[in-house]
């Protein structure tokens, strides 16, 4: 038997104490509570597989931080209830905003996700509040010089890239197509941001041959094809052909002017507008300026138009000029008045929806309620039929001073994502306004195919991983910035978008090119990093569990 | 005929507890319509307003009695994404869908009666073996897999069929009943109504093959040899036809439950139809149109139920009511 000797016994007892050490390493620190569980809410697999598959990447960064994460997928209806109207009760969600032609001047996004008023009940759902990025939001919208406003806009950026209310994660590439053996491509037009499907191609695409019905598909059905309402997508593209604006967003993300001749801003807060001359509507009456103002106030003097409301929301007053002339008054400046306001409001005919906002007044149904089964515009197209869960059916409106050149524009429903390529190639449709299936399967298609030519386009919107700002840990923006970094955004773009999408750093997209801030990296990414970030925040990992900073306590409870 | 009154009475008691478990099911389920209304453009006034406007604001006793009160004068109500009446919206695709269904269950049931009927007649031979498997299999599959079966041989591989729709883009008619009758309708219903077809005839034709074979044992069949009549005259004069009356009562149940589990076919071939409608409307918490549609449906399957069972006590005499 072999005494153990005392310098052994030192040993041991020295190699026994330092774990010991260790804790006591961390009790003299003093790290704080381990953090709760966090639930991560996403999209079904069913309903949107990328945003499935992104959350489930994510959960598993951040198990590497020594967080507990459950991703729990939803669907739309009770995330949304959630989300939106349960604003203090979740921790992370994924969620997306979509690129629609209004969004190409940012400032929709800028002020609206962010800005500290739309906290309580609007599009700012994270709860991000902070001083500094407000006063730059209410600058860049009263900046009339564009290049002050466009280093406005570029700090905004920087502001949000630093403070991470969200995890911005990918911009998608929309994936369309059409038949070109049908449709002269060079009259397809690629509308920044938003792809093939826009208003330019609807009324410039030059049929080749006999086949002059220009025929796409929509995923969902539609609710209402309306002047005074925008009731989803596929209904937004109907509205914009059978109704003129004063102005419209082009292919290049500006807007350009259309039912009126001219529009100029002869101070900060006027804008003097020409309307056309010799506009008719579909049932021959002509436009006039007292429908356009008819238009602007039925939102702006009653409570009965609530989807416009917010669009003329810094109009004070519309004063008629001559025949063909109106003054638009404005409350405080806003230099995104042409795009968000003139480029938004349809042209409704006064003669038709004056008697359908009267016979809502008093009542507390709103202009929303009214169905007219006519659909009177001024448009380049008249509706003909309208099955909403079935197909609508537009045709030329030969009187319209830029006339399609097709005769006819057909929307079908077609719920199913994969049938939409056996049509493609029979020719039951000639152009994929969108696709929601497996884009190798649209590229095999192309390949054997060759009259299907693919388009891709970086989209306006864009997907991203909302915190909720409102409570720890995700009120610290250290935090926070360290859970973004931990997320390998190239690894999302290739497992959960098959290739199709570009990362994000902040709200502005690519596709707006003289907007985007093209410079700004994130400051480090990758799962160290984040682990550094998390230490020098005074988090700490121990055990394989992330602790807060000495003295803080989890105050909640998973699924608080 | 008191059999019959009380069978409508019980009849009406069925509808009445459909309505009101409806009425309760939708306004417990988790979910605010509401959440699909998120717009900037909704202020906590202009929420309020909607509440309102769909009486959601009120105490659920009272939405129950107007709901009753419209129920009973055949008033659905107004859905709250379209806005329009919903027995309105749901006329509109009920022709599609009756057509659909109907077509779909008579090719189902003509089909299984006959093949079940020859089997029974050829029992033990090798066609047996062979076509008894198939049928079980063709009711195991899922239904929307031998919709996408259909629909890449028959529409994309072969181009003989339209890929979806109930008509080709853009076409125009006189009317409902040209439309109908169109053979462009016909083109596009085909595929959708054999891919019902295949799925629902293992019933009739296993069903038919199993009754048939105990009629074959029965002594007015043995008595019909003796009296030295054709196997054909026996089979289908005396067999057949008394075997027939399981199956059609199974037909007329069959009617009920397909006209709305046809939301996976409609899905698959872009069918305008009620499935459809109702999906949307329960994803979409539109509470009136779902409850009307479903109320609709349920209407159907206790007639048809109760047509069957009167059917049964007329076309078989035997069978008495008790009295």
């Amino acid at each position: 038997m072999t005494l153990i000797s005392r310098r052994q016994t030192l040993f041991l007892g020295g190699a026994a104490a330092l774990p010991l050490a260790g804790l006591g390493e961390a009790f003299g620190q003093g790290a704080g509570d381990p953090v709760r569980k966090i639930i991560l809410y996403s999209d079904t697999q069913g309903a949107v597989p990328q945003s499935f598959q992104a959350a489930q990447l994510i959960a598993q960064a951040w198990r590497q931080l020594g967080l507990d994460v459950e991703v729990r997928p939803t669907a739309r209806q009770q995330l949304s209830q959630v989300v939106w109207y349960e604003r203090e009760r979740w921790d992370a969600t994924m969620w997306r905003m979509v690129g629609r032609p209004e969004r190409s001047d940012p400032d929709e996004l800028v002020f609206n996700l962010f800005h500290s008023s739309t906290a309580p009940r609007g599009f700012n759902f994270v709860g991000y509040k902070s001083p500094e990025y407000d006063r730059i939001a209410e600058q860049q919208r009263q900046a009339v010089d564009i290049e002050a406003r466009k280093k406005l806009i570029r700090e905004a950026q920087a502001i949000v890239s630093r403070d991470a209310p969200y995890a911005f994660l990918i911009h998608p590439k929309t994936l369309q197509a059409f038949n070109q053996q049908i449709w002269d491509a060079g009259s397809i037009v690629i509308q920044k941001g938003v792809g093939i499907r826009n208003f330019w191609t609807f009324v410039g695409a030059a049929p080749k041959g006999a086949q002059r019905t220009m025929i796409i598909n929509s995923g969902t059905q539609l609710q209402a094809i309306h002047p005074l309402y925008i009731a989803g997508a596929p209904d937004s593209w109907v509205n914009e052909l059978v109704w003129d604006r004063l102005v419209r967003v082009g292919p290049d993300g500006l807007p350009r002017p259309w039912a009126a001749e001219s529009f100029t801003f002869v101070n900060d807060r006027t804008v003097d507008v020409t309307i056309r001359d010799g506009m008719t509507f579909h049932d021959g009456r002509p436009v006039t300026v007292d429908d356009v103002i008819f238009s602007f106030e039925a939102p702006m003097r009653t409570d009965k138009v609530p989807m416009f409301k917010p669009v003329v929301s810094d109009i004070e007053a519309i004063e008629r000029t001559g025949e063909r002339g109106l003054l638009f008054n404005l409350k405080q400046v806003n230099s995104a008045f042409a795009t968000t306001a003139l480029g938004r409001v349809f042209i409704a005919p006064k003669h038709v929806w004056e008697p359908h906002l009267k016979s809502v007044e008093g009542k507390p149904e709103n202009i929303e309620s009214i169905r007219d089964s006519a659909n009177v515009g001024s448009g380049p197209f008249r509706q003909v039929r309208a099955r909403l869960n079935e197909e609508i059916v537009l045709e030329r409106f030969d009187k319209h001073w830029a006339a399609p050149k097709m005769d006819r524009l057909v929307v079908r429903i077609i719920p199913n994502a994969e049938a939409v390529i056996g049509m493609l190639r029979s020719g039951e449709l000639n152009l994929l306004a969108e696709y929601g299936g497996d884009p190798e399967v649209l590229e095999a298609l192309a390949k054997e195919v060759p009259a299907i030519k693919i388009t891709q386009e970086t989209d306006i919107g864009m997907e991203f991983l909302g915190f909720n700002n409102r409570r720890p840990p995700f009120s610290d923006p250290a935090f926070r910035a360290a859970l973004s970094a931990a997320i390998d955004r190239d690894v999302l773009v290739q497992a959960a978008w098959n290739g199709f999408a570009v990362p994000s750093t902040s709200h502005v997209s690519p596709a707006l090119p003289f907007w985007y801030a093209a410079d700004l990296k994130p400051p480090a990414s990758g799962v160290p990093a984040a682990r550094e970030m998390l230490k020098s925040a005074g988090f700490t990992i121990l055990g394989n569990r992330l602790h807060y900073p000495a003295g803080v306590k989890e105050a909640l409870k998973p699924g608080d | 005929m008191a059999f019959v009154g009380r069978r409508l009475l019980h009849s009406i008691f069925v509808l009445w507890a459909v309505a009101t478990i409806l009425f309760l099911m939708f306004r417990l389920m988790p979910g605010n319509p509401l959440a699909a209304y998120i717009s900037e453009a909704l202020s906590a006034e202009q929420q309020n307003l909607i509440m309102q406007q769909f009486g959601l604001d009120r105490p659920l006793w009272e939405q129950y009695v107007i709901y009753f009160g419209n129920l009973v004068q055949g008033e659905l109500g107004t859905s709250f994404h379209r806005r329009e009446p919903v027995l309105s919206i749901v006329l509109s695709v009920l022709p599609n869908t009756i057509i659909l269904t109907f077509c779909g269950l008579f090719i189902a049931y003509a089909f299984g009666i006959l093949a079940g009927a020859y089997l029974a007649w050829h029992r033990g031979t090798w066609i047996e073996g062979v076509v008894v498997p198939i049928a079980l299999a063709t009711r195991a599959a899922p239904e929307f897999w031998l919709g996408m079966i259909l629909l890449a041989v028959f529409a994309f591989w072969l181009g003989w069929f339209p890929s979806g729709g109930a008509n080709s883009a853009g076409a125009m008619y006189a009317g409902e009943l040209d439309r109908i009758f169109s053979r462009d309708f016909l083109l596009h219903l085909t595929l959708p109504a054999l891919t019902i077809a295949l799925y629902l005839q293992g019933l009739p034709l296993l069903l038919m093959r199993s009754t048939m074979i105990e009629a074959m044992h029965e002594e007015f069949v043995t008595m019909a040899r003796m009296k030295g009549l054709s196997e054909w005259r026996i089979v289908i004069h005396h067999a057949a036809r008394n075997s027939l009356l399981p199956v059609l009562t199974a037909f007329a149940l069959a009617i009920g439950p397909n006209i709305s589990a046809n939301v996976v076919v409609e899905t698959v071939f872009s069918w305008p139809g009620l499935g459809r409608l109702l999906v949307q409307a329960v994803s979409t918490s539109d509470y009136p149109l779902a409850q009307g549609a479903f109320f609709l449906i349920a209407l159907v399957v206790i007639v048809m139920n109760l047509v069957a069972d009167l059917l049964y006590g007329f076309l078989d005499p035997r069978v008495s009511h008790g009295r």
